[in-house]
This record gives C-alpha cells, sequence and structure tokens, in this order.
C-alpha cells in the first residue's frame, strides 16, 4: 500500500515536471472526450426526435391489423374484430392509450388539384394523447366526434390544393367491392405538423363518416395501442397478442416501420463505433507523449532500478501516469460536455437546414439528449483503451538494463 | 290582426315557392340530361383537342343506354383505332388494342383527363350526376330568339363528391344547354362548356357543336362536334360488356 503512494505521488510529480507536455495532452483528451459526448447527445437527441416523430405517426407501439394489410393497405383486409370485441378485451388492460381507426390511401381533390393521401378515419377523443397533430393548434378545428362530417388536412397540403377552412375537397378511395367510393368534405380544421411530409400525407376524419364512406360497416383497418416506454414495447405486445388471437397480424412499432426500429438498434452501435474512432486518433497522441516522456527519463529511470525498484513498479508508475492524465482529461472532458450542452437543450434550430434534414425523416429543431450510460461508456472506453495504450511504453521503461540506462548519454 | 294577415300569407308561401322553383329548375336540368342522352343514342363525333402549340382531333362512335351505360371507341386517326371506354353507373373501363387489356379506372384517376381532353374522366363517367347531387335554382330567365332561356344555378350538396362550388347552367326551353360554367368555392370560373352551334339532328334540336375552355387558359380547349346523330335506337344490353369493348361486334 505504502508503496502504491509512493508510486501515485512520483507519478503525479513527474506529470507536472514538464507542465507544458502535460497540458497539451491533458488538452487533446479534454477536446477528445467532449467531442465524444457532445456528439453522442446530438446524435441521440436527432435520433430520439425522429423516433418520437415516427412513432407519432405510426402511431402506437404494437398495432393489429387484418391480415396481409401491411403488403397491401386496402380496405379489403379489415380487422376481423369489431370495436365491441376490442374494448371487451382491452378496456382494462391498463395501456396508456388504445384506438381503433380506418386507414386507406386515398385521393384528395380540390378544384385545382388533386393528391394522393392516407386517410385517417379516427375516434378524436381516443388519439387526442398521442396524435401528431395538437388538437389546440388546429387553425380553425379538429374534428370533434367520430361522426364529424368534416375533414382536417395539412397546412402544406391545403397550399398545394389551393384549398383553406371552410372550403369542400373532394375525397375518393375504393370500397370492399372495389368500387370507387367518394364524398365531399368541408375542410373544418388545418393542422401544422413538425415534418412536413406529415402534413402532405395525411387526412383526418371522423371515423364513422370513413366507414359510411367506404361503405365497410363498422370495421376498423387498425388498431392501435401505446404503452410506456417505446422502447420496451415487449410487455404491451404479450398482452395484445395474446388478446386478439390468431385471425390478425399484431405487430410492434419497429416491425410496422423497419426503418426506424433499425435505426433504433444501430444507434447503440453506433454510438460505441463513433467512440473508439475518437479514442483512435487520441491514442497517437498518448501513446506518443508517454513514450516521449519514458524516452527523456531513461537514466531517472536506470537509478530507480540500480537503487532497488522493482521493474513492476516501473511498469506501474508509468501506468498510474497515464491513468492520472486520463482521469483528468476525462473530468474536465465530461464538465465542459455538459456544460455546452445544457444550455442547448431547449434546441438548436436548425431550419437552414431543415429541408435536408426532414428527407431523412429529422425534424428541423435538435434537441441534444445526455444520457448517463453514454457518459460512463466514453469514459470506460477512455480509460481501458487507454490502459492498454500505456501499455506499451511502460513495459519498454520496466525493461531497461540499469547500467545501460544510466550510462546512456543524452 | 287584419293588418297582419297578408305578411303571415306571405310568410306561408314563400317556402312553397321556393321549393316549387326548387322542383322545376331540377325538371329542367334533368329534361336537358334526358333529350341530350335519350333513352338510349348512337352518335360518331369528333373531337378535336387545341393546345396553343398543337392541335389534334379524333373521331369516335359513341352509344348510350339509360342513364348509366355509355360506350364510346375511337375510329380515327389509325394510332388510336379501338381506343375505347365504358361506362356502367360510376365505373369505368378503359381498353386499349396495344396493349390488348381492360383496364378498371380506379378511383384515383377519375380526376385525370379522358384521352388527353379538357374532360376529366368523371366528367364523362357521371354526366347525370348533375341531377341529384345538387340544389337547383333559377336564378333568371330571359328571351332569345323568341325562346326562354333558363339560368340556373347548382350547388352540390355538402357531402357531394364534387369539387366545384357551383356550376351554372343555360338552358333552353327546348331542353338545348347552351353553357355549362364551373365555378371553384371562391365563386371564380374554372372552365366552361359553351354551346357553339345548334341544330337539328336525329329528330331533335340539339347543341352539335360544344367547346370546353379553361378559364385561366383561354388558349386551350376541347372542341365536340356530333357529325350525326340517332335516337331511341334498340340497343342490345351485350353492346356494354367488357367482352365488346374488348372484340368489337357490330
Amino acid at each position: 500500500m505504502r508503496i502504491l503512494i509512493v508510486l501515485v505521488r512520483l507519478a503525479w510529480r513527474y506529470l507536472w515536471r514538464n507542465h507544458r507536455r502535460t497540458i497539451i495532452m491533458l488538452g487533446a483528451i479534454v477536446l477528445g472526450t467532449w467531442a465524444m459526448i457532445f456528439m453522442t447527445a446530438l446524435t441521440r437527441g436527432m435520433v430520439d426526435q425522429m423516433i418520437a416523430d415516427g412513432i407519432s405517426a405510426i402511431p402506437g407501439h404494437v398495432q393489429v391489423h387484418g391480415q396481409g394489410y401491411l403488403d397491401d393497405p386496402s380496405v379489403t383486409r379489415s380487422i376481423p374484430l369489431s370495436d365491441e370485441e376490442f374494448a371487451a378485451r382491452f378496456a382494462d388492460a391498463g395501456f396508456s392509450a388504445w384506438a381503433t381507426r380506418v386507414r386507406v390511401p386515398a385521393v384528395i381533390t380540390s378544384e385545382r388539384e388533386s393528391r394522393g393521401v392516407t386517410l385517417l378515419g379516427i375516434d378524436p377523443a381516443a388519439e387526442r394523447d398521442f396524435s401528431f397533430v395538437d388538437y389546440g393548434a388546429v387553425d380553425g378545428r379538429f374534428l370533434e366526434s367520430p361522426e364529424d362530417s368534416g375533414i382536417v388536412i395539412g397546412a402544406k397540403l391545403a397550399d398545394t390544393l389551393e384549398t383553406r377552412v371552410g372550403k369542400r375537397v373532394v375525397l375518393m378511395s375504393q370500397d370492399p367491392d372495389n368500387d370507387i367510393a367518394d364524398r365531399g368534405f368541408r375542410v373544418v380544421g388545418v393542422f401544422e405538423a413538425n415534418m412536413q411530409a406529415f402534413e402532405e400525407g395525411f387526412v383526418f376524419v371522423g371515423k364513422a363518416t370513413a366507414q359510411k364512406m367506404l361503405r365497410m360497416g363498422t370495421a376498423t383497418t387498425e388498431a392501435v395501442f401505446v404503452g410506456d416506454d417505446y422502447r420496451n414495447v415487449e410487455p404491451v405486445y404479450d398482452k395484445v397478442a395474446a388478446g386478439v388471437g390468431d385471425a390478425v397480424t399484431v405487430s410492434r412499432w419497429t416491425e410496422v416501420d423497419t426503418y426506424l426500429g433499425t435505426m433504433l438498434k444501430t444507434m447503440d452501435g453506433f454510438v460505441l463505433v463513433w467512440m473508439i474512432v475518437i479514442f483512435l486518433a487520441l491514442s497517437f497522441g498518448l501513446v506518443n507523449t508517454l513514450v516521449m516522456a519514458v524516452f527523456e527519463r531513461v537514466r531517472e529511470i536506470g537509478l530507480m532500478l540500480a537503487l532497488g525498484m522493482k521493474p513492476a513498479m516501473i511498469l506501474g508508475q508509468i501506468i498510474i501516469e497515464s491513468m492520472m492524465l486520463l482521469a483528468l482529461g476525462l473530468l474536465i472532458g465530461t464538465a465542459l460536455a455538459w456544460a455546452s450542452i445544457v444550455p442547448l437543450e431547449g434546441g438548436i434550430d436548425l431550419s437552414a437546414v431543415g429541408e435536408g434534414m426532414e428527407m431523412w425523416g429529422a425534424s428541423s429543431v435538435l434537441y441534444p439528449k445526455l444520457y448517463l450510460e453514454d457518459v460512463v461508456l466514453a469514459n470506460v472506453v477512455v480509460l481501458v483503451l487507454g490502459f492498454f495504450a500505456s501499455l506499451s511504453p511502460a513495459w519498454r521503461a520496466s525493461r531497461y538494463e540499469p547500467v545501460e540506462a544510466i550510462t546512456k548519454v543524452g | 290582426m287584419n293588418r297582419r294577415y297578408p305578411y303571415l300569407l306571405l310568410l306561408l308561401a314563400t317556402p312553397v315557392f321556393a321549393l316549387d322553383t326548387e322542383r322545376c329548375a331540377t325538371q329542367i336540368v334533368s329534361d336537358a340530361v334526358d333529350h341530350w342522352r335519350g333513352l338510349s343514342s348512337y352518335s360518331v363525333m369528333t373531337m378535336v383537342i387545341h393546345r396553343p402549340d398543337w392541335e389534334r382531333s379524333m373521331t369516335m362512335r359513341a352509344w348510350t343506354k339509360g342513364d348509366e351505360r355509355t360506350l364510346v371507341r375511337v375510329i380515327e386517326p389509325k394510332k388510336d383505332r379501338g381506343n375505347g371506354t365504358l361506362t356502367d353507373d360510376d365505373t369505368m373501363w378503359s381498353f386499349s388494342p396495344k396493349v390488348n387489356r381492360v383496364i378498371k379506372v380506379p378511383s384515383s384517376m377519375m380526376g385525370q383527363s379522358w384521352m388527353g381532353s379538357d374532360f376529366s374522366n368523371r366528367d364523362v363517367a357521371r354526366a347525370d350526376d348533375i341531377i341529384d347531387q345538387y340544389e337547383h335554382s333559377i336564378l333568371s330567365t330571359e328571351e332569345v330568339d323568341g325562346k326562354t332561356v333558363y339560368t340556373i344555378e347548382s350547388i352540390p350538396h355538402e357531402d357531394a363528391a364534387v369539387v366545384w362550388g357551383s356550376e351554372v347552367l343555360r338552358i333552353r326551353e327546348d331542353h338545348v344547354v347552351l353553357a355549362h360554367a364551373f365555378y371553384d368555392q371562391d365563386g371564380e370560373l374554372v372552365k366552361s362548356l359553351v354551346s357553339h352551334e345548334i341544330a337539328d339532328m336525329g329528330g331533335r334540336t340539339i347543341a352539335s357543336r360544344q367547346r370546353m375552355t379553361k378559364a385561366d387558359n383561354p388558349d386551350e380547349w376541347t372542341e365536340i362536334a356530333v357529325i350525326e346523330i340517332e335516337y331511341e335506337l334498340e340497343l342490345k344490353d351485350s353492346l356494354f360488356t367488357l367482352s365488346n369493348l374488348r372484340n368489337p361486334r357490330e
């Protein structure tokens, strides 16, 4: 134990004997650590946002569809379960929200333009909590009941169609017999979403109105269930799968939107790879510094060996030196990263490049997210890899022949 | 009490009167549609599609039976020969001999142009929707060349699958449609169908040359001229079948 204290003291003094070199090295480590944590927080924030947005469009953590619907989202592939059956099975299941809806492709036409959209026939009260539309912020009003005869469209779509609140548009789709089902709707509300694709791609009508228009009785094509945590949907999945039987397809959101699901999985791996890449760049500097320090101190090390210090202690001392350097750098780097992320947590406005971001599904305001496990990971990666990087110079120092080392010139 | 009486009468009379003009207007419109289509008809028409930089014309034959069934087949020019369209109620099929396929026109394409003209598929398939999907009212009546012309405003029902704000028809007392204008919901003219020639053909007085023009682009129009027409023929039901659309037998 005493030996260790002596070694630590020696290492600490050596570190500050050439303080310029130490400070430069410290700077490199601080910068590296900061970059690791800060960039990770940015990417985390971006991915979290993408997933949150993506899930809000799916929506729900677990979905139920008629068989084959996911491959061919047609009104003929409705769910062979009535709303009453769903209610009987899931009213007390403890989901944070669930709803059944009509979701089919449709064409919306105004006097001047027509566009393909996804028609969502919803029960507005049931979806209030997880809809990507903020009902209160809708220009005009949102749907009020499943029987509402109005339609709510996105701001971007309203622009394209040259229509607005109060005007009529026509929706066209197909009924279960493949005949044309169409109906006029008055635009009662125009919503804004943080993603342009949503504003262009989705229109909301009352569920009962949609069912009447599509001549599908009281059938629905989609049931959505929201649990507590989108990263862990298994409890919800198991409950739903047990409740609905085999006649339907039950899928997790990671299966409905495989792009998002894969993204979430890739993200964890990506963070580690990113840290290792930064560390590799950093490690060259670290090893170089330590090797230089060892070269400079050949005579000293020889002297210590001659005085009876064991090679293992020399090895230990050099490693302690590098660990101290790293720990100090990590401490400052982490603190710096934290200090630079906290003020940005309110969001970084990227609307200048927002359009490009949207192309791959990110929104134009970036909210960095600092996760404790990412910080821990960064620190552990640097310490562990740093230990291995310092092994070689330390090994070299401990292998000197005392006589040769003392007599070495320069 | 006595003094109020006339007003009361007026109040009572107004809705009856309104109902009556509406029924009257609806009657005029439906008579015009019946007059144009007859119980059945056979016609040969040319359609000229005009654009600022090009123009083309097609000749085609058309059969109609009742309000719902129509078969149109192109005979000129040669490269389009055999192209056909069959409509039955709201459904529309098209056939092209080049690909030798009958295609059911999906709902997404109903708003698109019919054979490249200024008419949409919907215009062709659902010409008779004008009767029951709208509220009709007479805006004015006037005398032109000794004949009464009714100007009728047709406003689509709230849930009708019609994008127009209103349509204004000018119909002569002998059931000839002189003009049919389509207005958007701000009351702005979008396109109009105007009859340029009226002639006695097939035993009726009909609009023999009609032109559809887009309001914001007067250089683009489609004109349909009737070359020959016959009414009240015996047309077999087999005429309006998919197999006849594909393999003409006549």
